[in-house]
């Protein structure tokens, strides 16, 4: 089932290889080109790495204030205008994207790879193996994420994005390992894995060269989708005020807009609450049209037609 | 748990909304309906109609009534206007109070109030401590004796470790009626409170006895109000509570509206839209953004009325930590805040930005100090004089930015509670400051005020902010300094000083400066007669504006909310009763029908 059993062969295992990434980069090409819709996806995807990659440079450590100009309304000089502190907006938006995106993509690493392997190893060994692992799968999926990371925050600072994308990503992988498992007692099944069996092949082979690859699409998908989900909940929890201040976070400026400046009741902070909630609602956008080229991408019928 | 926040706020609009269509000026009579919030504390419909339970469904001023109402005075705190007590007199060294009860006051159920009444709830105060009425053998400040003259008339006796603020404690007793709470003593009550004032295992298992009721007294949930206020609870549900006016109230003719409806709210934003739309006939102190500020001004009828309001905030110091135990440190950060670009980010609308840090709130520092407030070093911002206190302390300066004097990195971290938003923007304005002089500065939060206290009292914290100035007692005043938070505290009317890290003490400032002992100072305010108290004030002004174990930043203003569409007779700008709910304003005859 898996590529490199179904192409033909070419001169060498090199050659062969380069002719299959080649396939697949015009593939993809090809199906991103067909919508319009997915170029910008990955179009504003590209945008804010970028931000979170060169944004903090772009910009001095402390970012310039005016202090004449408090909440000042959106002008060319401050297209968001400015917070309670006469920094621009969009500056804070900017700089703020690393902390969002890191805290996003580290989260979504240990959930995927966590849920990832613990559901391949209970799918494919079934019997003690998936007891055990989905007993502590199911214990993971009963605790409550919100409450126990509100608890949590009394005693942890939460000092970078490395440590908050840890706590998320270890709450959040039992869905993933639940998912995996079940595709994984499905294939497990199937023709190529009784083969790969039969030719005596190691369990690490089995599960590492003919079962994860054919669920990359899958797991790549929700990679996707967990780095949305990390994204709310982290600027849920800063926007609660539980996290500690940060003031490009995009959640604590949410909080700072409605709580100290009013943005609910008078327009003056209305674009200090937009900026961020505009961002993270681009950054959504962006995933999820990558997500729809993503489908397409790997699920060969859908490329078909 | 936002989940849970936006159903409540939807079930407070729609009870809200029935209170007000079900309750219309025609079924409420012509005095018609006042709509206000309670500044103290949320609603909680399932709390029992007790005063003595924190979430209690009884409100202070309209049906929760106090002996006497302190007035707002900037330097005495012993003035006061009646409420239940109708005159009182004391010794000159408030050895004794005599209370003489309003002649004519009765409960909402038609009974008189009684002096048996005020001893019963004296008795129910001791169970909840503090104050006059503790236990704790030798504190100062606390009744020794109640004795009932007559029937209107009841002495309360200081015991020997005396305070000059024992009249206000005394006249700040809650009055509940002893036909409904009287159960909650239990026989030989005052036997047993007798042998708690001593000492020894007998004396401390009287105490064990009286503490042991406060669950019971807490919790007590009586059918109905009874109320010897202006007005008697009618219902309650989460959005709001309604209060009709109680016609056996002993001023009963002063009070105009027929019912009070005390709308609900979950956070500052609500009460915005409230006076946004003009609903409230008042509303007490509540932090608003200028920008809202100014929407709330174009309602129509909306007025703002400013007042003294004896509370400031500051930026304190962990003096057990490094560098802030060098007073050169703490100095030079003085002067490189601007005080006036922190109170216009964080409180513009609710503070003025402190003079200089005297541990006084600004208005009253003038009447405490006089020409003695001119002496003292304003501390403006003056990057100049903060190098050189630097350099005194021996911190070096390296690619621009200050150093720890063994060349390790610096890092000012400003603790605030997440909560408190004028706090968090203060904090952010001052590291960006100190940020712009080479100082690298930031803001850590926490997630509420109670572990903020918690934090501040472990000792977690390097800076942090706290409230000062609490007047007008100028004890209260200077124990927010020199009290247990630095270490002082009264043991049995024994004052002692434990070390920082001990007992509460994070500030960990030093126990004598320079030959005095200010823990020692602000306790004798407690003792002292207004010439000696003035003198001592004026020391302790000195030290804390050369030590500044704070460094005061803005002094709030209390800005309430009157709305003259539908009453009048508000109390003017300044006016001393303006701290008061307005219940109390109604009382004496201040609100209107227009």
């Amino acid at each position: 089932m898996t590529v490199t059993a179904i192409l033909p062969g070419g001169g060498g295992q090199g050659s062969r290889r380069a002719s299959l990434r080649r396939n697949f980069w015009r593939g993809v090409g090809r199906v991103l080109r067909r919508k319009p819709s997915r170029i910008l996806g990955v179009a504003i995807v590209a945008l804010f790495a970028a931000m979170a990659l060169v944004g903090p440079m772009l910009y001095p450590a402390h970012l310039p204030r005016d202090d004449n100009a408090l909440y000042a309304a959106p002008s060319l000089a401050h297209p968001f205008g400015t917070d309670f502190e006469g920094t621009d907006v969009l500056a804070l938006v900017v700089t703020g994207a690393r902390y969002v995106i890191l805290t996003g993509l580290v989260t979504a690493v240990i959930t995927v790879a966590l849920g990832t392997v613990l559901g391949l190893l209970a799918g494919f060994h079934r019997g003690r193996w998936d007891t055990v692992l989905m007993r502590i799968t199911d214990l993971q999926l009963t605790i409550p994420g919100l409450p126990l990371l509100l608890v949590l925050s009394t005693v942890w600072k939460f000092q970078g994005p490395l440590e908050m994308g840890l706590v998320l990503g270890l709450l959040g992988w039992g869905g993933i390992a639940r998912a995996v498992r079940s595709q994984t007692l499905s294939l497990r099944e199937r023709g190529f894995i009784e083969a790969a069996r039969g030719l005596g092949l190691s369990t690490t082979h089995i599960i590492g060269r003919e079962l994860l690859p054919s669920m990359a699409p899958y797991i790549a998908m929700n990679m996707l989708i967990a780095v949305t989900g990390a994204i709310y909940a982290q600027v849920g929890l800063f926007f609660l005020g539980v996290l500690p201040f940060d003031s490009n976070n995009w959640g604590v400026m949410l909080n700072l807009a409605v709580f100290g400046g009013g943005a609910l009741t008078s327009a003056a902070a209305l674009p200090y609450l937009l900026a961020p909630l505009l961002a993270i609602l681009l950054l959504t956008l962006g995933i999820v049209l990558i997500v729809d080229a993503m489908d397409e991408i790997f699920n060969p019928r859908l490329r078909e037609e | 748990m936002k989940r849970l926040a936006a159903i409540a706020a939807l079930a407070a609009i729609a009870t809200a909304t029935a209170c007000g269509t079900t309750e219309t000026a025609d079924t409420a009579g012509t005095g018609g309906i006042y709509t206000t919030i309670d500044g103290s504390k949320q609603i909680d419909a399932t709390a029992p109609i007790n005063p003595f339970n924190p979430q209690g469904s009884t409100f202070v001023g309209y049906d929760a009534m106090a002996l006497a109402w302190p007035k707002n005075n900037l330097t005495d705190p012993n003035q006061f206007y009646p409420g239940i007590a109708r005159s009182w007199t004391t010794t000159p060294d408030q050895g004794e109070v005599v209370v003489h009860l309003q002649p004519n006051a009765r409960w909402s159920d038609g009974r008189p109030v009684t002096s048996e009444d005020i001893r019963t709830s004296i008795g129910l105060a001791y169970t909840q401590g503090g104050s006059a009425y503790t236990v704790n053998a030798g504190a100062a400040g606390a009744a020794a004796d109640i004795q009932i003259l007559d029937d209107k008339t009841i002495k309360v006796t200081q015991g020997a470790n005396h305070s000059n603020v024992f009249l206000r404690n005394v006249l700040s007793t809650v009055v509940v009626p002893a036909h409904v709470y009287g159960s909650l003593l239990p026989a030989g009550f005052w036997t047993t409170l007798e042998a708690a004032r001593g000492t020894g295992p007998a004396a401390d298992k009287a105490k064990a006895a009286i503490t042991g009721l406060a669950q019971k007294v807490i919790t007590f949930a009586p059918r109905e109000d009874v109320s010897a206020g202006p007005f008697v609870l009618e219902r309650i549900n989460p959005g709001a509570a309604l209060l009709k006016k109680n016609p056996h109230f002993y001023d009963a003719a002063r009070i105009v509206p027929d019912k009070v409806k005390v709308l609900n709210y979950t956070g500052n934003e609500q009460i915005w839209n409230y006076l946004v739309s003009g609903k409230l006939d008042s509303a007490p102190f509540t932090a608003v953004p200028a920008a809202v500020m100014a929407k709330i001004k174009e309602a129509p009828g909306n007025e703002i009325r400013k007042g003294y309001s004896p509370v400031a905030v500051s930026m304190a110091f962990n003096q057990a930590r490094k560098p802030y135990d060098n007073v050169h440190v703490r100095r030079a950060l003085a002067y490189l805040i601007d005080r006036n670009q922190v109170t216009k980010i964080a409180s513009p609308e609710a503070g003025t930005p402190a003079v200089t840090t005297t541990g006084i709130h600004g208005s009253s520092a003038k009447a405490w100090l006089g020409d003695g407030l001119a002496a003292l070093d304003p501390y403006k911002v003056d990057p100049a004089k903060a190098e050189q206190e630097l350099r005194a302390a021996g911190m070096v300066k390296k690619d621009g930015v200050w150093a720890m004097p063994d060349g390790k990195p610096w890092k000012v971290r400003i603790n605030v509670p997440a909560s408190f938003s004028d706090w968090v923007a203060a904090a952010k304005s001052i590291t960006s400051q100190l940020n712009d002089h080479g100082i690298e500065a930031s803001v850590i939060t926490s997630a509420d005020y109670v572990l903020y206290l918690d934090e501040l009292a472990a000792g977690k914290i390097d800076i942090g902010f706290w409230l000062m100035a609490l007047g007008p007692s100028p004890y209260n005043i200077y124990q927010r300094l020199y009290g247990s938070a630095n270490g002082w505290s009264l043991l049995a009317g024994q004052l002692r000083h434990s070390p920082p890290g001990k007992d509460g003490n994070w500030m960990g400032g030093p126990e004598t400066i320079g030959g005095l002992n200010p823990g020692e100072l602000t306790n004798r305010l407690n003792l002292a007669s207004p010439a000696e108290q003035k003198r001592i004030v004026g020391t302790l002004a000195r030290l804390t504006n050369q030590q500044l174990p704070v460094v005061q930043i803005y002094d709030y203003v209390n800005t309430q909310f009157v709305n003259t569409t539908r009453y009048n007779g508000w109390p003017p700008a300044g006016d001393e009763s303006l701290r008061l709910p307005a219940g109390v304003w109604m009382q004496l005859g201040m609100i209107r029908k227009k």
